[in-house]
């Protein structure tokens, strides 16, 4: 196209569309470019590629039905999503958790930001032209997958999280396999950085590219990682803590100048802070219950349905009508690998949800896309939508 | 909120019950007081306070400057549907709004606007919040609540061709529609080139692939 620009130049645009179905955007999305050469004078997004009308299904079950469509949010974190979904009801319910179920889902929490966190870090190399560097990441991710297939016998959708506490215990010889990950995960950090950190090629791709203000950023909504690498130590474990993160030590870790370089380079220290808290999340395992005692929450054991009337029942109206989650309305935000995942929860007061809004965090980062490429190269805007980690099942929902 | 806010380092702070009761209890004064603001009464977890739509701009704008809320950051957009709740009596729809503070985190509250079916309008906000900008084309996409002042008011989840509003209540789940064409996103490429200032000279072509010449084969037919 024909165009006059700002400075009375005259010149000709190319039109360039690049997905939805695309190598390198991850997913189904899709945005269209003005070319002036190589270089982006304008970019639109478009979403909507995957979207499966999640919060519809959730309105049409009880609100245990909606923990399996959680796992389809970030599929590269699918427990993450459990628990921040049935921390939102536990919290309108007024419950508190056992305590091996909380140090349990801070063990698999942190687990799962590692995996979500390599997956991001290796696809961005990948797409940079290193897959070294894509399977140094994939090494442990191998392994933390290996546990969940143990742990609840699915690789990539769990749905481990019960209202009310965890689907199981764990299986014996889940300690020793945590710490070998922990180990495997240092290992494959220090080869990692061996690779990247004095390499003129991935630093000439990824230093001073897609640039994000820190106050631009939170207009735009951004939070964890992406949020973080601006300099902004917001980090809703530590602001606003559940599941007693705030007795764990570690650090919130946040960057400098908000380019591609600090959003991968604060995931893989995010994944050294998981490390730590793994570690000592794993000296406070003590054995006990994973779910709360209450049959009208927390559907009772078959051992017991088989003994006992009241248990019977329970599991009858438990599965049949659901749980009763007193009326209003609930907004809870937790930090996933991500950014702030939110559920807004309005409830009836029946077994089923009324509504479901899902807050994905990589909607706000997508918005802010065209502002990261406008002004940098075409190749630049494949290093920028990587390092914003987008995950189209959350993005459409 | 400051303007040197780039350079401005948060510290960790622990939003803390007695933090947050205490910012509950003046947001909501503030907001009585100013803009006539109502307690929902079904916020038993966090301040909801329901506020008229003329009003919501203001009110809005409030929050955003006022150096004691610092409310910098919109969380979410949420669109309801209330057809066929139990024992209501209201408009129909509500839309919540999601603010919290970055360097304050006690700081959280929700606005509640209601909508009638009869009226759909609410005041947009994107000028305040760009983020705002997608969040209301996606309550507009599920419920087709109209947001007064919205540059770019299209669906955003939902296909161009979709028919209909499917959050709301009564739209079948199980209804299946017929979507052909893919989305001609270069009016919106253009509109775009054109906020930044560039004058449209003459537009491309869009080339259909029977059109293309060296294409051969079954693609010309």
């Amino acid at each position: 196209m024909r165009v006059l620009a700002p400075n009375g130049e005259e010149k000709t645009l190319m039109a360039l569309n690049i997905g939805p179905s695309h190598g390198a955007t991850h997913g189904c999305l899709r945005y269209m470019t003005a070319l002036d050469g190589e270089n982006i004078v304008a970019s639109v997004g478009e979403i909507g590629y995957l979207h499966r009308g999640f919060e519809k299904m959730a309105e049409r079950g009880t609100w245990q039905q909606v923990i399996p469509f959680t796992d389809r949010l970030n599929y590269c974190s699918a427990m993450m999503n459990n628990f921040a979904y049935c921390h939102a009801v536990e919290q309108m319910l007024g419950i508190d958790l056992p305590e091996r179920a909380k140090v349990l889902r801070v063990i698999v929490n942190e687990l799962s930001r590692i995996a979500d966190h390599f997956i991001c870090v290796a696809a961005a190399a990948q797409d940079l032209g290193s897959t070294t560097g894509f399977f140094y990441m994939f090494d442990s991710r191998e392994m933390i997958m290996v546990i969940w297939e143990k742990l609840t016998g699915a690789r990539l959708t769990n749905s481990y999280g019960r209202i009310g506490g965890l689907y199981r215990d764990t299986y014996e010889g889940f300690e020793n396999d945590v710490l070998a990950v922990c180990k495997q995960v240092g290992k494959n950090l220090h080869d990692l950085h061996a690779c990247f950190d004095r390499n003129r090629i991935f630093l000439d791709r990824t230093v001073g590219i897609g640039v994000m203000p820190a106050k631009r950023a939170i207009e735009w909504g951004w939070t964890g990682p992406c949020l973080r690498a601006c300099g902004v130590a917001s980090d809703v474990r530590k602001d606003e803590p559940y599941y007693d993160y705030e007795t764990y030590d570690w650090n919130v870790v946040t960057g400098t100048k908000g380019d591609v370089y600090d959003r991968l380079m604060v995931r893989l220290a995010e994944a050294e802070e998981s490390v730590k808290i793994v570690q000592q999340a794993l000296k406070r395992l003590q054995p006990g219950p994973v779910s709360v005692d209450d049959p009208r929450i927390r559907v009772p054991s078959h051992e017991s349905a088989y003994q006992d009337m009241e248990a019977l029942a329970g599991r009858f109206k438990t599965v049949f009508e659901g749980i009763r989650v007193p009326a209003g309305e609930y907004y809870s935000g937790s930090e996933v690998a991500n950014g702030e995942l939110g559920f807004t929860l309005v409830s009836d007061g029946s077994g089923k949800p009324w509504r479901v809004k899902v807050r994905p965090p990589c909607f706000t980062q997508f918005a802010a896309f065209h502002e990261l490429v406008e002004g940098s190269l075409l190749a630049d805007s494949i290093a920028c939508l990587s390092s914003i980690n987008i995950i189209a099942g959350e993005l459409d929902r | 909120m400051s303007s040197d806010c780039e350079n401005q380092v948060k510290e960790p702070v622990v939003a803390t019950a007695e933090a947050r009761r205490a910012f509950e209890s003046s947001a909501f004064a503030c907001l009585e007081k100013e803009f006539g603001a109502v307690r929902s009464d079904k916020d038993s977890w966090g301040l909801t306070a329901v506020i008229a739509a003329d009003k919501l701009r203001d009110s809005v704008l409030f929050l955003k400057n006022d150096p004691q809320f610092q409310m910098d950051m919109l969380v979410d957009i949420a669109g309801v549907d209330y057809l066929g709740f139990e024992d209501y009596a209201g408009p129909r729809f509500a839309v919540l709004y999601m603010f919290k503070s970055v360097y304050l985190p006690a700081h959280r509250l929700s606005l509640k606007v209601f909508v009638s079916e009869a009226d759909l309008k609410v005041p947009t906000i994107s000028d305040i919040y760009p983020i705002a900008n997608w969040q209301e084309r996606e309550v507009f996409d599920q419920f087709g609540v109209i947001f007064v002042g919205h540059p770019d008011l299209r669906r955003i989840l939902n296909h161009v061709e979709f028919v209909g509003n499917p959050l709301r209540k009564d739209y079948p789940a199980h209804r299946r529609q017929w979507l052909s064409t893919n989305d001609y996103m270069l009016p919106v490429l253009e509109a775009r080139l054109e906020a930044k200032g560039y004058k449209i000279l003459s537009r491309s072509k869009e080339i259909l692939p029977n059109e293309e010449e060296y294409l051969t084969g079954s693609i010309k037919k």
